[in-house]
């Protein structure tokens, strides 16, 4: 079939206008000159190189996976609990528990950091990787009880009561049958906020004092220009792995919501 | 089926706010029974069958299995076990894994491997233990259903509807198969079930609910015989409800005057009551001889006209007008020669004897 091409144009258009600069940081990650600019001076893999030498970088990539990790874990530990919740059980303040849940996700983040900065101050806790796993786990929890509610959705309440009607209690049952049965909405929702940690940069300039994540170093480096080139080839290495985590995570909240044969 | 109750339902009650699911439940069910509670959805049907297995706890009154008080005993700590209407076959479990569920750190390995050999031989799924769950046809979910909760031996199975999700040639198979497990198992089931026919061919007893409320329990033949109302009338076959007047009455015979067909004996039917002479009777389309010409060996004709005129194939239903009621009356005639007899319009006469006729006493309601 034949479209309008004026349609078709649009589109490509829409699409250039979405990616192209994202895919400028690749392209000049592999140029060898270190100026910003057109013409491209000749192709070399030297920043990508060098970016294994740099040890606050790789301490920054080490915190920042450490941090990530144990977001991911916390955010869905805690995502789980509320999305079964949420689906499962009719409960007077439910819309608005709900909502409040989402709210991380249109609150500005210059807000929620400024305010939460003041709160750990107030309570005594210095700016750490601790108080950048909260605020990011704050920040996850929204992706992680909408992935996980959908994994409940699609869940027959019926098996959890055909568990407990075959002798088996309320915790071995969550251990049997929910786990297993929502396992794969667990790992996208790990997956996703993993990620969502790993590229959030307000939260932790504001609550990571001087131990910065590998977002508020690149943003530390790109104030010199000669680490420029290097900041680009380290950019282009996240970007691939954001996107390849959350591509893997999309394949499992898909495989979490067709698992249940109705 | 013996004569000790393996479940006694006392004064049982469930309440939603001011909303009675069911109320004023009292029902014993005999060891050995196959017993269905029959009724239109939102009845109260399944909230009786789950308050038995322990997913609901009665507002007031007392539900005892074998001689037990199950107050404040959960699901999982009952000797009853459910077949679920969506079946509920674990996901990510094979047939196997699905059958030796409850058994699982109950037995020894071997022992739990033999059981589960024997269930699926049960079930006539023998030998697919590795099959993956959502490798299974809706019949063969339905026997795993049945052969996971078999399994554990219970007291008293349950069964949620257990034939509504598979296709009409395979619910008529099923309902024989399950029939003659029970029989053989000698196990009480509990069935719930919108289906009369259901109901009927595989009980020994069925429990009529209409809103929250347990109307009759009675044997298949006896509920479509002597059912305790119209309500109950209706609900299990067709039945054409005429107003009659009452004559007089010697011992169990009652003498009647009925609209369209006239003055005829009737049998007493003890489930009804009849409190003044203006009463109904039931007629089953299927009691009605219809002809051309007058019949003469009926003691009750009336003529009329065919209205509408439906072929089931072993059936042939007619709609006949007559001129004393406003609903046509409704005619089934068994398929003998392949024929159809009549059409739309014909004159025809229809036939009736006493003793087929149901006595629907005065209705309450």
């Amino acid at each position: 079939m034949k479209r309008p091409s004026t349609l078709t144009a649009y589109a490509f258009l829409y699409l250039v206008f979405l990616y192209l600069p994202v895919l400028f940081l690749p392209l000049f990650s592999f140029n060898s000159g270190t100026i910003v600019a057109f013409p491209i001076k000749g192709w070399t893999l030297d920043w990508y190189r060098k970016l294994g030498e740099q040890d606050t970088l790789i301490q920054a990539l080490w915190n920042s996976l450490g941090v990530g990790t144990v977001v991911a874990i916390l955010s869905t530990a805690l995502g789980l609990f509320a999305a079964r919740a949420f689906v499962r059980y009719r409960f007077r303040g439910q819309r608005a528990a709900e909502g409040l849940v989402m709210l991380p996700l249109v609150i500005p983040g210059i807000i929620v950091a400024s305010s939460m900065l003041v709160l750990f101050l107030f309570l005594g806790l210095k700016p750490s990787l601790l108080t950048v796993v909260l605020g990011h786990t704050f920040l996850a929890l929204p992706f992680s009880v909408s992935i996980l509610k959908s994994a409940f959705d699609d869940f027959d309440a019926s098996l959890e009561e055909a568990s407990y009607d075959l002798g088996v209690g309320v915790f071995e049952t969550f251990r049997r049958v929910t786990l297993p049965v929502v396992s794969p909405g667990i790992v996208a929702s790990m997956l996703v906020t993993f990620t969502v940690s790993f590229d959030e940069f307000v939260l932790a300039f504001f609550l990571s004092g001087n131990q910065p994540t590998l977002p508020v170093y690149i943003w530390s480096q790109i104030r010199f220009p000669a680490k420029l080139p290097n900041v680009l080839a380290l950019g282009s290495i996240l970007l691939l792995t954001s996107v390849l985590l959350l591509v893997l995570a999309e394949y499992f909240r898909r495989r979490s919501s067709t698992s249940e044969v109705r | 089926m013996t004569d000790r109750n393996i479940i006694e339902l006392r004064d049982v009650e469930k309440r939603y706010g001011t909303f009675v699911a069911a109320g004023g439940i009292n029902l014993d069910l005999k060891e050995g029974e196959f017993f269905s509670l029959l009724g239109p959805s939102g009845c109260g049907k399944t909230t009786v069958l789950r308050m038995i297995a322990g997913f609901q706890e009665p507002t007031k009154g007392t539900v005892l299995i074998d001689g037990q008080d199950m107050e404040g005993v959960p699901a999982n700590n009952r000797p009853t076990n459910m077949v679920f209407q969506s079946y509920a076959i674990f996901p990510h479990l094979n047939v196997g894994n699905n059958v030796a569920y409850g058994l699982r750190g109950k037995a020894p390995m071997a022992e739990i491997d033999q059981r589960v050999a024997e269930a699926l031989e049960m079930v006539e799924l023998g030998g697919l233990q590795d099959r993956g769950a959502s490798e299974l046809s809706g019949g063969q979910r339905q026997r795993v259903a049945l052969a996971r909760a078999l399994i554990m031996r219970p007291k008293v199975l349950l069964l949620d509807e257990p034939l509504s999700a598979l296709d009409k040639k395979l619910r008529e198979q099923m309902q024989f198969e399950m029939r003659n497990l029970q029989q053989s198992l000698g196990i009480t089931f509990v069935m719930v079930t919108h289906d009369q026919y259901e109901a009927m061919t595989m009980s020994d007893r069925i429990g009529v609910m209409f809103n929250g409320r347990l109307k009759q329990v009675d044997t298949p033949t006896t509920l479509y015989a002597r059912p305790c109302d119209q309500q109950v009338a209706s609900f299990i076959g067709e039945m054409n409800i005429l107003p009659a007047q009452l004559l007089g009455e010697t011992g169990d015979t009652l003498s009647i005057d009925a609209v369209a067909f006239g003055q005829m004996e009737i049998q007493r039917n003890p489930n009804v009551t009849t409190s003044s002479r203006e009463m109904n009777i039931g007629i089953r389309p299927e009691q009605l001889e219809i002809t051309a010409e007058e019949p003469e060996d009926y003691p009750s004709t009336v003529q009329g006209t065919v209205s509408n005129v439906a072929f089931y194939g072993e059936n042939i239903h007619y709609h006949i007008q007559v001129a004393e009621t406003e609903k046509p009356i409704s005619v089934s005639v068994p398929n003998y020669f392949h024929t159809v007899d009549f059409k739309r319009g014909d004159a025809v006469w229809l036939g009736l004897q006493g003793a087929s006729v149901i006595d629907l006493g005065t209705d309450t309601e």
